[in-house]
């Protein structure tokens, strides 16, 4: 027999229908079961089923049928255990669910204790929420970039009359109470504070740190053109004055290209007034290194940690070409260019970290001459470094930090190209970074190698890893991997790129190298 | 919200209506104007005529009861819904790609177990039409499919309304001319759905009409790469119980039938 009910305007959600035309059909005795919606031709299908009663046939699309086919007496007990069902229309809410908040008001509701907002959304529309951020007293760290730098002026100013920090845009770094945001290292907390408008240059110095057993009391990224003269430093000395009154902060560094001269005197009479000492990290050429009135200014990330050990310990920062043994230095250069020091030969950077690219332009230029890149118009030149994280590479890619892909191309046409002699990278690790970026690399790396073998010829490759022992990709297992793949690990980008330079300009570069390491 | 709801409530300081229908995370509402508002849980909108609020619907609103809005609120069944700072979230589905990169991308994506009525003799039959009416341009072949899609099967919207929602998404997208060179074809189906489904399923094929959808539906179709499409179908299955499936078939069914032949 066929039974049905019919629920006129009585609204179910698929789930709950799915489920009790489920349960009926497993009910003992009932062959066929349909909870629909009678709709015209749901009718049609119900009656092409068998189970179009007159009742059902004259329900309308908003009333919700239920029809059963079962022996007499199971169709009756099913009957009711429909009621039942039916009976109970409300589900409890479920439980757990956790829902991301899709404002910053509702998320500031939801977290009333909270201070920063992170911010990373399409650039067109950074600006605003970093407003609505500001406006509701939270700190800002903005990771979007294509913000205008009026924009960025006219956040930072409400920042400042707001006693706020307004980090970026483009900022990827930071460190704040301990707590890491954006692409960052597994670093101890400790007693160096921080300011840099690079992110990966900050990742640089604060795993050179940890290697050293210091730690970071704050790092506060300000965004790279913070230093410039359109912003004019506004966040650089915020972060200062913040630094100055914190008691965990011993020793104070600030990293950055050279900034604009007014600017550039503003951070020294900051840095002077502290009552720390300071270290002042410029990336560029031409940058005079030394120690003047408690503030030192070196011009290379390694040399920033360095100083900045030596500034904890009451002791002189020295610079110094490389860390490491300088016969060792010799003897891989030699091997690598098979006792032939005489000719130069081509070398590619292939960065995914900006700062870490110019970085080591700043260093083989003065080494090599003229290095073609990205990152300035420059002369044309044998030699070039290419910044893989810049907006040409990154249109509808992730960035290289994350997505090998555009590096792998490069190190494809690299190791094609019979003028190329040596590639240079930097490897990146930490919390935001790719899973394995040494595994990504090294099959890539072992192919490049082995076609300049099979036409006669050495590619070397010259690297170094931004991480720490703490990072999730492990330290010790990314730099086994590449020298696995015949790479040369150098402790640093820097000592990386002199390596680079010496294996590219043969003895002269090494010699001139060599000549300035302290006995 | 939805910016056709804002449209809406922003058009008429008198809008009114009756709560139409109560679940665990949504409550519709009405309109004396005959048009669905739907107030949701935080999440994607779920409906392209749907306020998100903080926090799921209060559960002592009732249908029947009445809906208001008195100056910048809505009064649902007594419970007070301040509408007017809400986030407008792009529901509309723009004109003009192709979307071969989507149909490469859910060719990875393998199938999911939709409503049992879309794989009936009917549906199939419904189906083949809609395709080949695509597939030739014939507006006459497409109706035919589309109007035996409307109010076919399960769920509160029907199974056949789902998939013919995501039929008209990938329409919108990459075939904008279709439904406007055959005059008369969306009055046809608008007419249809007026008569042959749920007052929900009718709302939502009007939307799709006009070129909104859901919030999961269209970030399916703006989906730029091949793992934004796999989280976005991902995303869009979990709607109901078979809704999303079936939304999806619909989206798979009219990519196919662009597919240069």
């Amino acid at each position: 027999m066929i039974v049905t009910l019919v629920r006129p305007s009585f609204y179910q959600d698929s789930v709950v229908l799915l489920a009790l035309a489920r349960e009926l059909r497993s009910l003992p005795g009932v062959t066929e079961a349909a909870a629909l919606m009678a709709t015209p031709a749901n009718r049609d299908l119900l009656a092409q089923s068998g189970l179009g009663t007159d009742e059902v046939l004259s329900a309308g699309p908003n009333d919700l049928v239920v029809a059963i086919r079962a022996e007499r007496d199971d169709a009756e007990r099913a009957r009711t255990r429909a009621e039942e069902l039916l009976a109970a229309r409300r589900q409890p809410r479920s439980q757990g669910a956790v829902h991301s908040p899709r404002t910053i008001e509702v998320a500031r509701r939801r977290a009333p204790d909270a201070n920063v907002a992170l911010i990373s959304v399409p650039g067109s529309w950074a600006a605003a929420e970093a407003r609505r951020a500001l406006e509701l007293g939270l700190h800002v760290m903005l990771f979007s970039d294509n913000v205008a730098i009026e924009d960025e002026v006219r956040l930072k100013r409400l920042a400042s009359s707001r006693g706020l920090l307004m980090m970026g845009p483009d900022c990827g770094t930071a460190y704040l109470s301990g707590v890491p945001l954006g692409f960052a290292n597994v670093v101890p907390r400790g007693r160096v504070g921080m300011v840099a408008a690079s992110g990966t240059g900050l990742q640089q110095v604060a795993a050179l740190l940890t290697a050293r057993g210091e730690g970071l009391s704050h790092a506060i990224g300000v965004g790279g053109r913070d230093m410039g003269d359109a912003v004019a430093g506004l966040m650089t000395l915020a972060a200062l004055d913040a630094l100055a009154t914190d008691r965990g902060t011993e020793v104070v560094a600030v990293i950055g290209k050279p900034p604009a001269p007014r600017v550039r005197a503003m951070i020294e009479d900051r840095l002077r007034a502290l009552d720390k000492p300071s270290v002042m990290a410029l990336l560029g050429h031409g940058v005079s290194t030394g120690q003047r009135d408690g503030v030192t200014t070196v011009s290379t990330l390694e040399d920033a940690s360095l100083a900045v050990i030596a500034a904890l310990g009451g002791e002189r920062w020295a610079p110094r070409p490389f860390s490491i043994d300088p016969a060792d230095v010799r003897r891989r250069v030699e091997a690598a260019r098979r006792g032939d020091g005489s000719q130069a030969v081509a070398m590619r950077g292939l960065y995914s970290g900006g700062t870490l690219a110019h970085e080591a332009l700043s260093i083989l230029e003065p080494l090599l001459g003229p290095v073609a890149s990205n990152l300035v118009a420059g002369a044309p030149s044998r030699h070039r470094v290419v910044d893989l994280g810049a907006d040409e590479y990154t249109a509808g890619h992730a960035h290289p930090m994350i997505d090998p892909s555009a590096r792998l191309s490069a190190i494809r046409g690299a190791g094609e190209n019979p003028d190329v002699g040596v590639l240079l990278l930097d490897v990146v690790l930490g919390r935001g970074a790719a899973a394995d970026p040494a595994g990504d690399l090294a099959p890539a790396l072992e192919r490049a190698r082995a076609a300049a073998l099979a036409r006669g010829s050495e590619l070397a490759i010259v690297a170094s890893v931004i991480g720490t022992a703490g990072d999730p990709q492990g330290m010790a297992a990314q730099v086994s991997r590449l020298e696995g793949a015949g790479a040369w690990l150098l402790p640093s980008n820097a000592q990386a790129a002199r390596a680079a330079a010496c294996l590219a300009g043969g003895q002269a570069v090494l010699n001139r190298l060599l000549a300035t390491v302290p006995a | 919200m939805a910016p056709a709801v804002a449209r809406r409530l922003s058009a008429s300081t008198a809008w009114s209506g009756r709560v139409h229908s109560v679940f665990d995370r949504t409550v519709n509402a009405l309109g004396s104007d005959g048009r669905l508002l739907t107030l949701q849980g935080p999440g994607l909108l779920s409906a392209p005529f749907a306020i998100a609020l903080e926090g799921p619907p209060p559960g002592e609103i009732e249908p029947g009861a009445s809906v208001e809005r008195i100056g910048g609120r809505l009064d649902v069944g007594g419970i007070a819904v301040d509408w007017r700072r809400a986030q407008p979230i792009d529901l509309s589905i723009g004109t003009g790609s192709d979307l071969a990169g989507l149909a490469a991308a859910l060719h990875r994506v393998p199938p999911s177990l939709g409503a049992p009525a879309l794989c009936s003799a009917r549906a199939l039959e419904a189906r083949r039409a809609v395709r080949d009416g695509i597939a030739r341009d014939d507006a006459e072949r497409f109706a035919v499919g589309a109007l035996a899609l409307i109010g076919l099967g399960e769920g509160l919207t029907p199974a056949g309304d789902d998939c013919l929602v995501g039929i008209l998404a990938v329409l919108r997208s990459a075939r904008p001319h279709f439904l406007t060179r055959h005059p008369g074809l969306a009055g046809t189906i608008a007419g249809a759905a007026q008569v042959g489904t749920t007052i929900v399923a009718r709302e939502f094929l009007r939307h799709a009409l006009d070129g909104d959808f859901s919030e999961a539906l269209v970030a399916l179709v703006r989906a730029s790469s091949c793992v934004a499409a796999r989280d976005a179908a991902e995303r869009l299955t979990r709607m109901g119980a078979t809704s999303g499936a079936d939304t999806l078939t619909g989206t798979r069914l009219a990519l196919d039938a662009l597919r240069p032949r």
